[in-house]
């Protein structure tokens, strides 16, 4: 087999050395046009899967639920008549107006704005035979816990003390107390945590994302009747613990206040997830209340007053008590 | 058979082809792929640039060079080949086989020559070597890098328990210390996973509070700081043996994590825990017999023996639960009321906190005794328990020779099964060899009975 002239295949040597890198180059070009292309998308849909998945699928909770423990064994209809319709007039304030306020608790908010402010009232009865021999003012945990396994769509649940009436319906708590720039100029930063001068203090440097659970205290102790807890695994864990057996058969003098003031001194876990905030954000005491202090004492416009220690204490009597203010409550609205 | 022309160059540039005009090319219909670029228009762009390709820029770049050399022999090389194919056809299909493997053998670049073959023989002969000698230490190498998973598990090992402070220290004590070391050293570097000797001395911090071994969680936490990209922490206590070295922790538990945990403790529940919980005022996952199914929430992986919870061997991860488990452990209160009935200290305590704070019991998981925890027989009662105890023909993973401190010998327990998980795992010559000596062995005993 001879070859007279060059096989066909092979290309004129001039055009070799031209031809083929200009040939090639456009090849590969289109070639790293499509890889780049190919690989910026996985890299969109990867992101998306990622990051979209929990946040399309799961429903971000959103909306307070106000908790409010009635013992109707020892509180009289009427009492019981009065705590209800003054937590339940707030609730309709802010049920509607809510969406607006809720933009800015949290970017994610805004998701799902369905719910706005619930009441959620428990019977200590109910909770009798969990607690046992101990003080039935354990009930607060569990009760807590159950609002929070009826209402998992609610993002914050705001327990407040029978005692107590909201004076100042007017205030939301997003706008008082839950938007961040609020939280963040309320929280007391590297302060005991029993006052006066115990020797575990809050964190000096404390997130406000990290915040799950906001709390006041009065002279001597935490004040677990008023308190807001944000809906997740810490509540969880937290509230559990509260209300672990061996706490309330430890016999603590002040029992579930005590208890609460331990856990926050020898549990860090906790304590990082704890505001504390000035007594009259969210618990002003009474005149005469235990354990009031100048600053912690009630003034026009705050949001709730407490009768604290108007049960138990001897010649005090919280119906009396609480009539004047429900009375000023009740004028709040035509003044407006 | 040779081509008519010259490949190479005139000294003065330009090209001895003949056919070397525009003309002559475009009759050709030649092509060599597809969607050739004509003849005619790479003449345009070359007469754009205006100059005549000169010999110096035609020659640049080793490929462009030896592209023209490649190809000609190539195709000499198959001319050749299909020559002797139609020639020697008719002598049958040996022929065709040695011929086809010349010509691929000689494929390669090199090879042809008896020198070209010479030099692959070494050059594989090298490769051989240091696959010999460096592969064992490259792939733990590997394994220890964050491609390779291991640095994802850390080994706690308790040791020095108590330091001989309290009890004085003897040989034994310090042989069992020396090859429970060892034998963790060596399963962690074979696999890339880090090991933490944990120093278990008396300290005044923990005897003050009447909390020895409650340092535990100190420990784990310790550990957490130390190893930042640690998921995994396996807790060993110094008095446990890991049999197979060749079982890595990912193919025994973590890659299939769902099917090897369970979590409803009823399957398996010496102690009666009620499970799962029954008060109204929980929430689904609280009552929930499976946690929340997922097995990203499993925070703990433990293993029960006869009696309980067993913690000594466990794994956690690291996680906010983990850090709440951690902290909630101890707690003065409850250990003030307990710890005259805590015999067994924390896991005590954490069988505790297990039963009566809901939270915990959705981030922890159980594993069969035997997959990370096998006992000796003589722990857990003295009747063999194929639930509890080592099954050699299973192949344990780990034994743990608890409770040997009180009436048995742990260091003769871990001498026992340092032997047989070295005698499990020889290698294969010796497995033939002994096999050959049972064979002959069998014989002679045959010869001798008759």
């Amino acid at each position: 087999m001879q070859f007279a002239v060059p096989p066909r295949r092979s290309p004129l040597p001039i055009a070799r050395s031209s031809r083929m890198p200009i040939y090639r180059r456009k090849q590969f070009k289109s070639i790293a046009v499509l890889a780049f292309a190919i690989f910026s998308l996985l890299f969109i849909v990867h992101h998306i899967y990622s990051l979209g998945s929990p946040s399309l699928t799961a429903a971000v909770p959103s909306g307070v639920v106000i908790v409010t423990l009635l013992d109707r064994q020892r509180l009289s209809e009427s009492y019981v008549k009065k705590i209800v319709t003054n937590r339940e007039d707030y609730a309709k304030r802010h049920g509607k107006a809510f969406l607006s306020h809720l933009i800015y608790i949290r970017v994610e908010s805004n998701r799902r704005t369905r719910t706005g402010y619930t009441n959620f009232f428990a019977s200590v009865a109910d909770y009798a035979d969990a607690i046992g021999d101990a003080p039935r003012t354990w009930a607060i945990a569990p009760a807590v816990r159950h609002a929070m396994a009826k209402y998992p769509q609610s993002a914050y649940f705001f327990h407040l003390s029978p005692h107590s009436l909201i004076m100042n319906p007017t205030k939301s708590l997003n706008s008082h107390i839950l938007e961040k720039n609020k939280l963040e100029e309320l929280v007391m930063k590297d302060a005991s945590i029993v006052p006066p001068d115990s020797i575990i203090k809050t964190f000096a440097h404390q997130n406000e994302k990290d915040i799950e659970f906001i709390i006041t205290q009065d002279t001597e102790d935490l004040n677990p009747g008023s308190f807001i807890l944000k809906s997740g695994e810490f509540a969880r864990f937290f509230l559990d613990m509260w209300f672990d057996p061996l706490y309330r058969s430890y016999n603590f003098a002040k029992a579930e206040t005590h208890g609460l003031d331990h856990i926050l001194q020898w549990h860090p876990t906790v304590l990082a997830r704890t505001a504390l905030v000035p007594q009259r954000s969210i618990s002003s005491y009474s005149k005469d209340s235990l354990r009031a202090s100048p600053e912690g004492t009630y003034k026009d416009g705050d949001l709730v007053i407490q009768f604290r220690g108007c049960e138990e204490v001897e010649g005090r009597d919280c119906e009396r008590e609480l009539e004047p203010y429900y009375k000023i409550w009740l004028g709040i609205p035509q003044r407006d | 058979m040779t081509l008519s022309r010259s490949p190479s160059p005139r000294p003065g540039g330009g090209w001895s082809s003949p056919a070397l005009n525009a003309a002559a090319d475009a009759a050709s219909p030649g092509t060599f792929s597809p969607n050739e670029i004509s003849w005619g228009s790479v003449k345009a762009i070359s007469d754009e640039t205006g100059d005549y390709p000169s010999f110096a820029s035609r020659n640049t770049g080793f490929f462009s060079r030896q592209r023209l050399k490649i190809s000609t022999r190539l195709s000499t090389l198959w001319r050749g080949s299909s020559h002797e194919y139609s020639e020697k056809d008719d002598h049958g299909p040996k022929w065709r086989h040695t011929d086809s493997f010349r010509c691929n053998a000689c494929s390669l670049p090199g090879i042809c020559t008896r020198r070209g073959r010479f030099r692959l023989l070494v050059r594989l002969l090298i490769l051989w070597i240091a696959y010999l000698l460096f592969w064992s230490s490259i792939v733990p190498i590997y394994r220890r890098s964050p491609m390779g998973g291991g640095q994802k598990f850390v080994i706690i090992l308790g040791s020095n328990v108590e330091g001989g402070v309290m009890e004085l220290k003897g040989a034994r004590e310090w042989a069992i210390e020396r090859n429970s070391i060892w034998n963790k050293k060596n399963y962690a570097l074979k696999w890339g996973y880090q090991l933490e000797l944990a120093n278990l001395l008396a300290k005044k911090r923990y005897s003050h509070e009447w909390r020895e071994s409650w340092e535990k969680g100190d420990i784990i936490r310790e550990a957490m700081l130390k190893y930042p990209h640690a998921e995994w922490f396996w807790w060993l206590d110094l008095n446990t043996w890991i049999m197979e070295y060749d079982t890595s922790l990912q193919q025994h538990i973590f890659n299939n994590l769902e099917s090897k945990v369970y979590r409803d403790i009823t399957a398996y529940n010496p102690m009666n825990i009620t499970h799962p919980l029954p008060e109204f005022w929980l929430d689904e996952l609280g009552r929930s017999t499976e946690g929340d199914g997922n097995p990203e929430s499993l925070n703990m992986l433990l293993s029960q023996d006869c009696a309980g919870f067993n913690l000594g061997s466990f794994f956690i991860r690291r996680s906010l639960w983990a850090d709440r488990l951690l902290d909630a452990w101890w707690d003065p209160v409850m250990y003030e009321q307990m710890h005259m009935e805590w015999a067994h200290k924390e896991q005590d305590a954490f069988e505790y906190i297990y039963q009566s704070q809901p939270w915990v019991r959705s981030g922890v998981g159980f594993l069969p005794q035997r997959s990370i925890n096998a006992f000796p027989p003589g722990a857990c009662g003295d009747q063999e328990n194929p639930t509890v105890h080592y099954q050699q023909n299973a192949r344990d993973f780990v034994v743990n020779m608890a409770g040997c401190m009180f009436g048995r010998d742990c260091w003769s327990e871990i001498y026992y099964y340092r032997e047989l998980s070295k005698w499990l795992s020889r290698p294969l010559w010796i497995r033939f060899k002994e096999s050959v000596v049972d064979a002959y062995e069998g014989l002679r005993g045959n010869i001798k009975k008759t």
